[in-house]
C-alpha cells in the first residue's frame, strides 16, 4: 500500500468498523449464517469418507482451510471448539461493550469538562475537593462491574481446565529449534517432524504463507485431545487462535490440556514465546480428520490402531516413516537398526 | 535541626532503606529452595510426593476400605536435544488401584559411542493430581550413567494416594500422566570413559 | 521541627556559585544538575530506542525480510538469512530494554525526581548528593554495556543479545553463547544498582527533609507517587539482580539454577521476573501519575480533589502490584486454582487506578480549565491510559489470555499504557516544568502541535496492533503471512507521523534556547500552588539556605508558605 492509498485505506476501516458495528448488532443472524455455509462441506467430507472405502490417506486440500488470519481482520477468527465459542461470546459480548462503554465514558467526561469549564466558560473555579458520595460510587461501580467480568471469567478458566477422558487420543506435541514434533504415545513409536514450507511451495499448495507446514498434526475431529506439550530445547508455545488454544512448551515438564475440534478442517498457529532466531518461522498447523480417516493416517505414517506397542513394531514404524522421507524417522531407523546389531 | 543531626538522621533511614533492597535480594535468592520446597509440599506445578514404604501400606489400607477403585496412568519419556539416548516407557499406559502399589519400568538406551549420565525431571498432568501422586522408588532420584550401546530398564515404585477420591480438584481425572525427561548431567562431559 | 534558617553543611558557600564545567557536570552533587544530566541521558536513549523501534516498523510494513540485512552490515556482521532474524531479535531486545531501563525510568525518577522533589518539599537537595551522582552515572555505564553488547557474539548467528527484554531461561543461558547476553544483563546489574541507591536516596530525602509543617499529608501528589515508586524499586530490583545474577552464574559457572538438567527450573526464572517485572510496570507510570496530577490542579486553578483518596490509591496500586505478578505467564502450564486467583488479583487493580482517572476528572470539574500545551497532554494521557487500562482488563482474564497471550493486542495494549500513558505524562511534565527548569518559554504553538501530531501518530501505530492480535498475529516476529500485512502498513505509517512529532520537539527545543521568551517564576497562574513556582526561574543553584515554613492553617491544597 502507499501513502497515496491512504484515503482509500481510511475509508475502508470505517467501512470495516461499520460492519463489525452491524455484527455486533445481529449477531446471532451472523453466527446462524457462518454454520449454514459450514454445513454442507463436512457433509461432503463424509461423504468423500465413505466412498473411499480403503484406508488411503490424502492429506485435505486449501478449500477445508479454516483457521487463517483473515486480510485487514478485525475480529477473532472463527472458533472451532465450544471453549473458543464461550470465550468468543464472553469477549464480543462482555468484554468488549464493556470496556467500550468505559473508554466512551471517560472521554465523554474529558469532552464535557472541556467544554463545561474552560476558562472562558467558568472564569470562577469552585473550591470542590471533596464528595464522600461520589468517591464511594466510583469505587463501588467498578468493583461491581469487575465481578460481573469475574463470573464468566472463572466459568471459562473451570471449562478450558476440564481434564481429558481416559480414551482420549493423546498427542504430544515436542518444541524444537524451530520446527514442532508430534508423536501420538498410544499409535506407535513414530514422530511427524513439521517444518514450515517455504513461500513457493505454500503458494503452490494453495496455503497461507509462513503458516503452511510440510507435515501437519492430524488430529480426530469431534473427539477429545490429550494434548501434551514439552519442548528439548528452548521454550516454545502451542498455539492455535482459531481453536482458543495456547500452552507452553517447556523443556523439562510436560503440560497437558484437553483440546476437542468440532468440525474436520485446517487450523494454522504459530510458535508464541521467543525461542531464538526462526521463532516467527515455526508455525502450527492442524488437520482434523474424521475419525476413520485419521485412523488411516496414522496407518500410512506406519502406527497402528489398538494401542499395541511391541517393540518389533516400533522399528517397524520408524524404517516405514524412514522411506517416506521422514528425518526423524530415519534418525530413529538408524537407532533401531544399531540396536539391533 | 542542625545539620549534623540531619546528617545522621539520613544516614539511619538510608541505611534502613538499604537494609530492606538487600533483604529483598536476599529473598530473590531464597526463593530458589523455598520455590523447591514449596513445589515438593503442595505438588504444585505438577510436583510429585516421595512416600516410604510405611506411607504405602497405610494408604493400601485406607483405600481397602474406601473401596478399590481404579485408575489409569501414562507413562511419559522425553529427552533433551543433546541426549543420545532412547527413552521409552516399557507400556504407556497402565489401569491401577488407588492405593495400590504399582511397579512400571522405563527403557533407557545409550546410542552413542561414549559413556553419558543423565538425570530425569518429572510432573504429572493433570497439575493438581501431583499432591497424591507418590513415588516409593524411582530412577529419577539418582543419575544414571550408561556405557555405549547399553539398555537398561529403569523401575518406578509409586501408588496414587485414595485422597485424590475426596478433592473437588481432582475426583474426576481418569487418567494420570507421569512424564520424564532425560537430561544430560552437568558432570557428565569431564566423565572419562570408565 | 524548629523553623530556623538550616544550612546544608556540605554548601556553605554563596548560593550562586558554580563550580567549573568539569566539575558541575561529570562530578555533579547537585539534584539539579544530576535531572538535568538524566533527562538529557533519557531524551538520547529514547531517540536511540525510538529508531530502532522505526527499524522494525520498517521491517514489518509488508511481509517479507527487508532491510536487517542493511542493519547486520552497518552495525559490523555478515548478512545472511540467520543473522537477519538474529539481529532483529537484537532489535526486539534493545528497544525493549532500551526504553524501559534507559529512557521511562531515568526520566521520570532520575529527571523529574531529582529536579522536582527535593523542590516540592522545601528541601536544600537530595539526602546524599554524591550517591545521586554515583546513581547516575550507573545508569549510564549501564546503557553503554548494553550498547556494547550489540556488537559482541551474541550466538551463533551473530552480534548482540537476541534473548528478548524477558530474558528467559534457557533461551538466554544454554542456547545464546558468547559475551553479549552477559553484557546486557550486566547492563541491567549496573541500571539496577544505580536505581536501588536512587531510591534509598528519595525515600531518605522525602522522610527526612521535608520542609517544617509539611507533613506527609500535605507533601504534592508528585512526591507521594516518587515515594511510591521507590519502595517498588527498592523491594523489586534486587529480585531481579538475584534473578539475573543467578543467569550470569548459569551461563558462565555452571550452575543450574534455571537448567532442568541440574534440577532447576527454568519457569522459576519466569516467577522471579515478573515479580519484579509487575511492579516495574508501576514504576514507569506512577510518576506519571504523580505529574498529571499537578498538572491538572494546575490547570483547572483548583486544587486536586480526593487528595487522600489519590494517594492511598497509589500506594494500594503499589502493594497489589507485588502479587498479580503471574498474570505475565498465564500460558506457562499453570494450575487451574493459580489462573484464577492471579486473574481475580489482577482485576482488583482496576479499582484505585479507576479511582485516579475519576478523581482527575473530578478536579477539573467545577474549575476553570486553561488550555495550556501541558493540561492537553494531560488530557490525552487521561483518555489514552484508560484505553490501555481497559484492555488490560480484557487480558486479565485468564481464559481469554489463552487466544491472546503474547500476541500485538498485549503489544497493543502496554504500549498504550506505557507508550502512550508514561511518554504522554513525560511530555506533559516537560512542558510543564521546562520554563522552570530551564528559564526559557518554550513554543505553545509548537507544543500543541508536537501533542496532536503525537497523539494521531501513535494511535495510528498502536490501535490496529489490537486487530492484529486478535487475529492471532505472535509478538517478536520479522516476517507474517500477509493476512497481517494491511493494519502493519498502517502501523508503520503511524510511525512516521508519530517520528515528525519528535522533530517537533525538537525544533521546539532549540526555539525556546534560541528565542524563547524568559520565564517568570510562575508562568501558569494562581492555579501553581507548589513550591517550586516560588522560586527564580530557573531556581538559584542552591535553594532554600532558609527553609519555607509551611502554616498549620494551610493545607495540602497550597504548598505555598505564608509569605509567598
Amino acid at each position: 500500500m502507499n501513502f497515496g492509498d491512504w484515503p482509500k485505506a481510511a475509508l475502508r476501516i470505517v467501512t470495516t468498523l461499520w460492519a463489525a458495528a452491524l455484527l455486533a448488532l445481529a449477531p446471532q443472524v451472523a453466527l446462524a449464517q457462518d454454520e449454514a455455509a459450514d454445513a454442507p462441506v463436512a457433509a461432503a467430507e463424509t461423504t468423500e469418507t465413505e466412498a473411499a472405502e480403503a484406508p488411503a490417506y490424502t492429506p485435505l486440500g486449501p478449500e477445508h482451510i479454516k483457521g487463517v488470519p483473515e486480510a485487514g481482520g478485525i475480529d477473532f477468527q472463527p472458533q472451532y471448539t465450544d471453549d473458543g465459542q464461550f470465550a468468543y461470546k464472553m469477549h464480543t459480548y462482555l468484554l468488549v461493550p464493556v470496556i467500550t462503554v468505559i473508554s466512551l465514558f471517560v472521554l465523554a467526561l474529558l469532552l464535557w469538562v472541556v467544554v463545561r469549564y474552560r476558562r472562558k466558560a467558568n472564569p470562577e473555579p469552585s473550591k470542590t475537593t471533596h464528595n464522600t458520595f461520589i468517591e464511594v460510587v466510583w469505587t463501588l461501580v467498578p468493583v461491581l462491574i469487575l465481578v460481573g467480568i469475574a463470573i464468566p471469567s472463572i466459568t471459562l478458566l473451570a471449562r478450558q481446565f476440564e481434564t481429558a477422558p481416559e480414551d482420549a487420543v493423546t498427542i504430544k506435541a515436542t518444541g524444537y529449534q524451530w520446527y514442532w514434533g508430534y508423536s501420538y504415545p498410544d499409535y506407535g513409536e513414530f514422530e511427524v517432524i513439521s517444518n514450515m514450507l517455504s513461500d513457493e511451495d505454500a503458494d503452490a499448495n494453495g496455503e497461507p504463507r509462513n503458516l503452511a507446514v510440510d507435515n501437519r498434526m492430524v488430529v480426530p475431529a469431534n473427539t477429545p485431545i490429550r494434548l501434551q506439550t514439552t519442548s528439548a530445547d528452548v521454550i516454545h508455545a502451542f498455539a492455535v487462535p482459531s481453536l482458543w488454544f495456547k500452552i507452553d512448551a517447556v523443556p523439562g515438564r510436560l503440560n497437558e490440556r484437553l483440546l476437542t475440534i468440532n468440525e474436520p478442517g485446517i487450523y494454522y498457529g504459530q510458535c508464541s514465546e521467543l525461542c531464538g532466531i526462526k521463532h516467527g518461522f515455526m508455525p502450527i498447523a492442524v488437520e482434523a480428520l474424521p475419525r476413520e480417516q485419521f485412523e488411516a493416517w496414522i496407518v500410512s505414517k506406519g502406527g497402528t490402531i489398538g494401542g499395541a506397542d511391541a517393540a518389533a513394531e516400533d522399528a517397524q514404524s520408524a524404517a516405514d516413516a524412514a522411506a517416506a522421507g521422514d528425518a526423524a524417522g530415519a534418525v530413529e531407523a538408524e537407532t533401531a537398526e544399531a540396536a539391533a546389531e | 535541626m542542625t545539620g549534623i543531626a540531619l546528617e545522621q538522621k539520613n544516614l539511619k533511614t538510608g541505611l534502613f532503606a538499604f537494609a530492606g533492597a538487600l533483604a529483598m535480594l536476599g529473598m530473590g535468592y531464597a526463593a530458589v529452595p523455598l520455590y523447591d520446597l514449596f513445589c515438593r509440599v503442595t505438588g504444585f506445578g505438577g510436583t510429585t510426593q516421595q512416600a516410604t514404604e510405611a506411607d504405602a501400606d497405610l494408604a493400601e489400607r485406607m483405600a481397602l476400605s474406601a473401596g478399590g477403585k481404579s485408575i489409569s496412568i501414562r507413562f511419559d519419556a522425553s529427552i533433551a536435544r543433546d541426549v543420545p539416548w532412547t527413552f521409552t516407557p516399557e507400556r504407556s499406559t497402565e489401569t491401577v488401584q488407588i492405593g495400590q502399589r504399582d511397579l512400571a519400568f522405563y527403557i533407557a538406551r545409550n546410542d552413542s559411542k561414549v559413556p553419558i549420565t543423565g538425570t530425569a525431571t518429572f510432573n504429572v498432568e493433570p497439575e493438581q493430581a501431583g499432591i497424591y501422586f507418590n513415588k516409593i522408588q524411582c530412577f529419577c532420584f539418582t543419575e544414571q550413567t550408561l556405557q555405549p550401546g547399553e539398555e537398561v530398564r529403569m523401575p518406578v515404585l509409586f501408588y496414587v494416594d485414595p485422597a485424590i477420591m475426596q478433592d473437588e480438584n481432582t475426583k474426576d481425572i481418569e487418567q494420570i500422566t507421569l512424564s520424564y525427561t532425560f537430561h544430560k548431567s552437568e558432570n557428565s562431559a569431564e566423565k572419562p570413559a570408565s | 521541627m524548629a523553623d530556623t534558617a538550616a544550612t546544608n553543611p556540605g554548601h556553605d558557600d554563596h548560593a550562586d556559585h558554580k563550580p567549573g564545567f568539569f566539575a558541575r557536570w561529570f562530578m555533579s552533587t547537585n539534584h539539579k544538575d544530576i535531572g538535568t544530566l538524566y533527562l538529557i541521558f533519557a531524551i538520547m536513549a529514547g531517540v536511540i530506542g525510538g529508531v530502532i523501534s522505526g527499524v522494525m516498523r520498517m521491517e514489518l510494513a509488508a511481509p517479507g525480510i527487508q532491510y536487517l540485512g542493511w542493519w547486520v552490515d552497518m552495525l559490523g556482521g555478515e548478512a545472511s538469512l540467520d543473522a537477519n532474524l538474529h539481529m532483529w531479535n537484537v532489535f526486539i531486545t534493545a528497544h525493549g530494554l532500551i526504553m524501559v531501563f534507559f529512557m521511562v525510568m531515568p526520566a521520570m525518577i532520575g529527571g523529574f525526581g531529582n529536579w522536582f522533589v527535593p523542590l516540592m518539599i522545601g528541601a536544600p537537595d537530595m539526602a546524599f548528593p554524591r550517591m545521586n551522582n554515583i546513581s547516575f552515572w550507573l545508569t549510564v555505564a549501564g546503557f553503554l554495556s548494553l550498547m556494547f553488547s550489540m556488537f559482541v557474539p551474541g550466538g551463533p548467528s551473530g552480534l548482540g543479545a537476541g534473548v528478548g527484554w524477558t530474558v528467559y531461561a534457557p533461551l538466554s543461558t544454554g542456547y545464546s553463547p558468547g559475551p553479549a547476553v552477559d553484557f546486557a544483563i550486566f547492563s541491567l546489574h549496573l541500571a539496577g544498582a544505580g536505581s536501588i541507591l536512587g531510591a534509598t536516596n528519595f525515600i531518605t530525602t522525602i522522610f527526612n527533609m521535608r520542609a517544617p509543617g509539611m507533613t506527609l499529608h500535605k507533601m504534592p501528589l508528585f512526591v507521594w507517587s516518587v515515594l511510591v515508586t521507590a519502595f517498588l524499586l527498592l523491594l523489586a530490583l534486587p529480585v531481579l539482580a538475584a534473578a539475573i545474577t543467578m543467569l550470569l552464574t548459569d551461563r558462565n559457572f555452571e550452575t543450574t539454577f534455571f537448567n532442568p538438567a541440574g534440577g532447576g527450573d527454568p519457569v522459576l526464572y519466569q516467577h522471579l521476573f515478573w515479580f519484579f517485572g509487575h511492579p516495574e510496570v508501576y514504576i514507569m507510570i506512577l510518576p506519571g501519575f504523580g505529574m498529571i496530577s499537578q498538572i491538572v490542579a494546575t490547570f483547572s486553578r483548583k486544587p486536586v480533589f480526593g487528595y487522600l483518596g489519590m494517594a492511598y490509591a497509589m500506594v494500594a496500586i503499589g502493594v497489589v502490584g507485588f502479587v498479580v505478578w503471574a498474570h505475565h505467564m498465564y500460558t506457562v502450564g499453570m494450575d487451574v486454582n493459580t489462573k484464577m486467583y492471579f486473574t481475580a488479583a489482577t482485576m482488583v487493580i482496576a479499582v484505585p487506578t479507576g479511582v485516579k482517572i475519576f478523581s482527575w476528572i473530578a478536579t477539573m470539574w467545577g474549575g476553570s480549565l486553561e488550555f495550556k500545551s501541558p493540561l492537553v497532554w494531560s488530557l490525552g494521557f487521561i483518555f489514552l491510559f484508560t484505553v490501555g487500562g481497559v484492555t488490560g482488563v480484557v487480558l486479565a482474564n485468564g481464559g481469554v489470555d489463552d487466544n491472546l497471550h503474547d500476541t500485538y493486542y498485549v503489544v497493543a495494549h502496554f504500549h498504550y499504557v506505557l507508550s502512550m500513558g508514561a511518554v504522554f505524562s513525560l511530555f506533559a511534565g516537560f512542558y510543564y516544568w521546562f520554563p522552570k527548569m530551564s528559564g526559557r518559554m518554550h513554543s505553545e504553538f509548537l507544543a500543541h502541535l508536537h501533542f496532536w501530531v503525537f497523539f494521531i501518530g501513535v494511535n495510528i501505530i498502536f490501535f490496529p496492533q489490537h486487530f492484529l492480535g486478535i487475529q492471532g498475529m505472535p509478538r517478536r516476529i520479522p516476517d507474517y503471512n500477509p493476512a497481517f500485512e494491511y493494519w502493519n502498513h498502517i502501523s508503520s505509517i503511524g510511525y512516521m507521523v508519530m517520528a515528525i512529532s519528535i522533530v517537533i520537539f525538537f525544533v521546539n527545543l532549540i526555539y525556546s534556547f534560541t528565542v524563547g521568551k524568559k520565564a517568570a517564576d510562575n508562568p501558569w497562574g494562581e492555579g501553581a500552588t507548589t513550591l517550586e513556582w516560588t522560586l527564580s526561574s530557573p531556581p538559584p543553584y542552591h535553594q532554600f539556605e532558609t527553609l519555607p515554613v509551611i502554616e498549620d492553617h494551610h493545607d495540602y491544597h497550597d504548598h505555598r508558605p505564608a509569605s509567598a
